[in-house]
């Protein structure tokens, strides 16, 4: 079964969005847009507006001001809403008494979807004969597939969650994150918020970046990283004097920073070897400084996190 | 498939699928059942040791020896109220209880002839003056009535099997006791009046011809069945016969007991039951934060709610129905053992429309209280809080019922939500607030107030 949004190219609209709980801000003029295919990771600081966007996006809270639209219609227009999104929002909001695939058979119920549907995502989440358990008894990891499960219950081409990896033990993790990579695969469009860029690193092709509400990035991962990434070489070399007079005639900026290695600014790594290979220069080692994902959205998210955040919700 | 139907599966699952809710609701139509059982042991009545009627006036009389007849001119009937009654009977005996047959002007219904307490004739409208005759032919006892003495109607013939040979006939009068009842602090209190009538008959003869005397007496019952009468009179001056009398003649049902809401005693606890089960369906959610899933998949709120106080709705009356149906079958029986049975309390059978009236209703009232839970406990948001107000609104004034000036406790029970309880009742007595259809309908009004107060609050505030 295709998911039914999957040629949507804005598969999220999110425009303009700006929410208030009292006094505080969550949520001021964000803006951006999720497509179908890739995985989308919504990233900024506990208490940024991350779970304010997604509810609102769910038609759960509405804005001051802007809309949130699912291929275009506000969530609340949809009339038969899982058939086109899937959300988690809170894998604890499920009712202790009740066992999980009687809590995926009342959302199936809802929908109008068949009862054999539910059995299927039990499979798909492997919750297996769990399901029939009272969810009061479910460990975090099980919960979190369940909630997984009621996401995909209408096989919709939206897929919205929120923090799916918290608390879960590290083959949990592993799981999560190959469940997303193969739903983007599908073409479907996932939105999937964390707080902790690390947790994303493989998984997310894009990411929208907030924080206190504001909009910090919106850029392919790859890129995030590369602008992150200082063009700082590193060389290890025996004749330092000889290759630091070669480098800066090539218009290099040239540091001596230990024993035998320098640090180059200014000129691409092919340049460095080509100009050491003309002025026979000889080199043991260059190496590129790359920064990781982390270290970006650090970077990125340094004057944004509000280190006393106002607990927001 | 119709969405409303989907969301209507979707709560029913969610319903049936907590194991603790459909102990919760089997439980309360066996609470109430047990409860209605246990409460019927513990009431009795003697209400059937005494007799069925009134029986006191003032009889002005003479015997008579075989067939025969009484004629007089009801001149006047002035005083007492209007249920007074002047006019002539013919009695086995000059005492209360004893078989009679009386022809009679009554201010608030003309003629009329009745006999041993069973159902009036009536004659002409007109009241006093009339001309009145009743003649006894054997066991038979006829009435006439008359405008002028010459020309006579007939009003009726009533038969009077075994009656002796002798009898006592005259002229009576009678005005009934007025009763008050009041209720403050607990105690309930009969405030009773006599009153007296005054009559004046003339043209009175006897046929055949008598020259003993009249007696007059009043005929007044055992204290402990009697209402209180004033003492009776009678004077005679030139043909003209004023009698006054006080008290009554009739039939009564004695002891005030609605025997079948007393049945439906437990039905209290099960309302309680059900109070708590329809607020919990709603703020198990909320607390939970399950609201939101709901709305995600049903992001028209105000049906998703609405589809929840149907499915509770539904089983509050299957609770109600089955729960009133079980009280009546074990506690009835119960109650006929302890006194509560015919002529006073007749047991009425199942089938009886009234019944019917009655266990259906209890399904529509917890049916109500369902939906008033869930709406209430969806606009308050803390189950605890609603939990407490409904059982407040419905616990408070049957515990402080009798408390209360009667005013007030009457106001309370046909103003408030209690008012739907009044679907079970099957006798109008004097503390009665309303009519059962008018009291659930006040019940109704409250639960789609509060309803439609919820699903405007519930639309527009964050979930």
């Amino acid at each position: 079964m295709l998911p039914s949004v999957a040629a949507m190219p804005h598969a999220i609209e999110v425009r303009e969005l700006r929410k208030c709980y009292g006094r505080t801000t969550a949520v001021d003029g964000l803006s951006f847009t999720v497509h179908s295919g890739r995985v989308t990771g919504f990233v900024g600081p506990n208490g940024a507006g991350k779970s304010t966007t997604m509810r609102i996006i769910l038609g759960l809270d509405r804005p001051e001001r802007g809309q949130a639209l699912i291929g275009g219609t506000p969530y609340r227009a949809l009339r038969n809403p899982l058939r086109q999104v899937g959300a988690l929002l809170d894998a604890n909001a499920v009712h202790p008494g009740r066992s999980g695939r009687n809590h995926l058979l009342w959302l199936a119920r809802s929908n109008g979807l068949p009862t054999a549907r539910v059995d299927e995502v039990i499979e798909q989440v492997g919750l297996g004969s769990a399901g029939r358990r009272r969810a009061g008894g479910y460990s975090l990891g099980m919960l979190q597939r369940l909630g997984i499960a009621a996401a995909l219950l209408g096989n919709p081409g939206v897929l919205i969650l929120d923090e799916p990896v918290n608390g879960l033990d590290p083959e949990g993790v592993r799981w999560i994150r190959g469940r997303l990579r193969s739903l983007a695969e599908q073409g479907r469009a996932v939105l999937v918020s964390s707080h902790l860029m690390a947790e994303l690193e493989d998984t997310a092709d894009h990411l929208v970046v907030i924080g206190r509400g504001r909009l910090l990035a919106d850029t392919p991962v790859a890129q995030l990283i590369a602008s992150a990434s200082s063009a700082r070489l590193t060389l290890r070399t025996t004749h330092r004097a000889q290759a630091m007079a070669a480098l800066a005639r090539a218009g290099a900026v040239v540091a001596a920073t230990g024993g035998d290695t320098l640090t180059i600014d200014g000129i691409p790594a092919e340049r460095v070897t080509s100009v050491l290979a003309e002025q026979a220069v000889p080199f043991s080692e260059l190496t590129a400084h790359r920064a990781s994902l982390e270290e970006a959205y650090l970077e990125l998210t340094r004057a944004a996190t509000d280190y006393r955040a106002q607990e927001v919700r | 498939m119709n969405s409303f139907v989907r969301l209507l599966r979707a709560e029913w699952t969610k319903f049936r699928s907590v194991r603790r809710w459909v102990i919760t609701a089997v439980a309360a139509a066996v609470v109430s059942a047990v409860a209605s059982t246990a409460f019927a042991t513990l009431s009795s009545t003697d209400a059937n040791d005494y007799p069925n009627y009134i029986d006191q006036f003032h009889f002005v009389h003479q015997s008579m020896a075989g067939d025969g007849s009484v004629v007089a001119r009801v001149a006047s009937l002035s005083a007492g109220n209007d249920g007074a009654r002047a006019g002539l009977m013919v009695k086995q005996q000059a005492v209360s209880g004893s078989p009679y047959a009386a022809v009679y002007v009554a201010p608030a219904h003309g003629v009329r002839l009745e006999s041993n307490f069973g159902a009036a004739t009536s004659g002409g409208a007109g009241g006093a003056p009339t001309w009145l005759r009743l003649t006894r032919t054997g066991s038979a006892i006829a009435a006439d009535e008359s405008a002028d003495g010459t020309v006579w109607t007939r009003v009726g013939v009533v038969p009077m099997d075994r009656l002796p040979t002798t009898v006592e006939i005259g002229l009576f009068v009678s005005s009934p006791t007025e009763s008050v009842m009041e209720q403050q602090f607990g105690s309930t209190h009969r405030e009773s009046t006599p009153t007296l009538a005054t009559a004046t008959f003339d043209h009175v003869a006897l046929t055949p011809r008598s020259t003993a005397d009249w007696r007059s007496d009043d005929i007044v019952m055992a204290p402990v069945q009697s209402e209180p009468t004033q003492p009776g009179s009678m004077t005679e001056s030139d043909g003209t016969v004023t009698v006054a009398g006080s008290g009554d003649i009739t039939y009564v049902v004695i002891g005030d007991d609605d025997v079948v809401l007393t049945a439906l005693d437990g039905l209290l606890l099960g309302l309680v039951m059900v109070v708590v089960l329809a607020v919990l369906t709603i703020s198990s959610e909320l607390r939970r934060g399950l609201i939101r899933t709901t709305f995600t998949a049903s992001p028209r709120r105000g049906r998703a709610l609405l589809a929840k106080a149907v499915v509770v709705a539904a089983v509050s009356f299957v609770v109600g129905l089955v729960g009133a149906l079980a009280s009546y079958g074990l506690a009835r029986p119960q109650l006929a053992r302890n006194g509560f049975a015919a002529p006073n309390y007749p047991v009425l059978s199942l089938t009886d429309p009234t019944m019917l009236r009655v266990v259906v209703g209890a399904g529509l009232l917890l049916a109500l209280v369902g939906v008033l839970g869930v709406a209430l406990g969806a606009l308050l948001r803390r189950g605890a809080a609603a939990i407490t107000l409904m059982l407040l609104v419905f616990l408070l004034p049957t515990v402080f019922d009798t408390a209360l000036p009667l005013d007030v406790a009457r106001w309370i029970g046909r103003s408030t939500p209690v008012a739907g309880l009044a679907i079970l009742q099957t006798r109008s007595l004097w503390n009665t607030a309303t009519t059962p259809w008018a009291g659930l309908g006040v019940l109704a009004a409250y639960a789609t107030v509060v309803l439609v107060l919820a699903v405007w609050r519930i639309r527009r505030r964050d979930a």
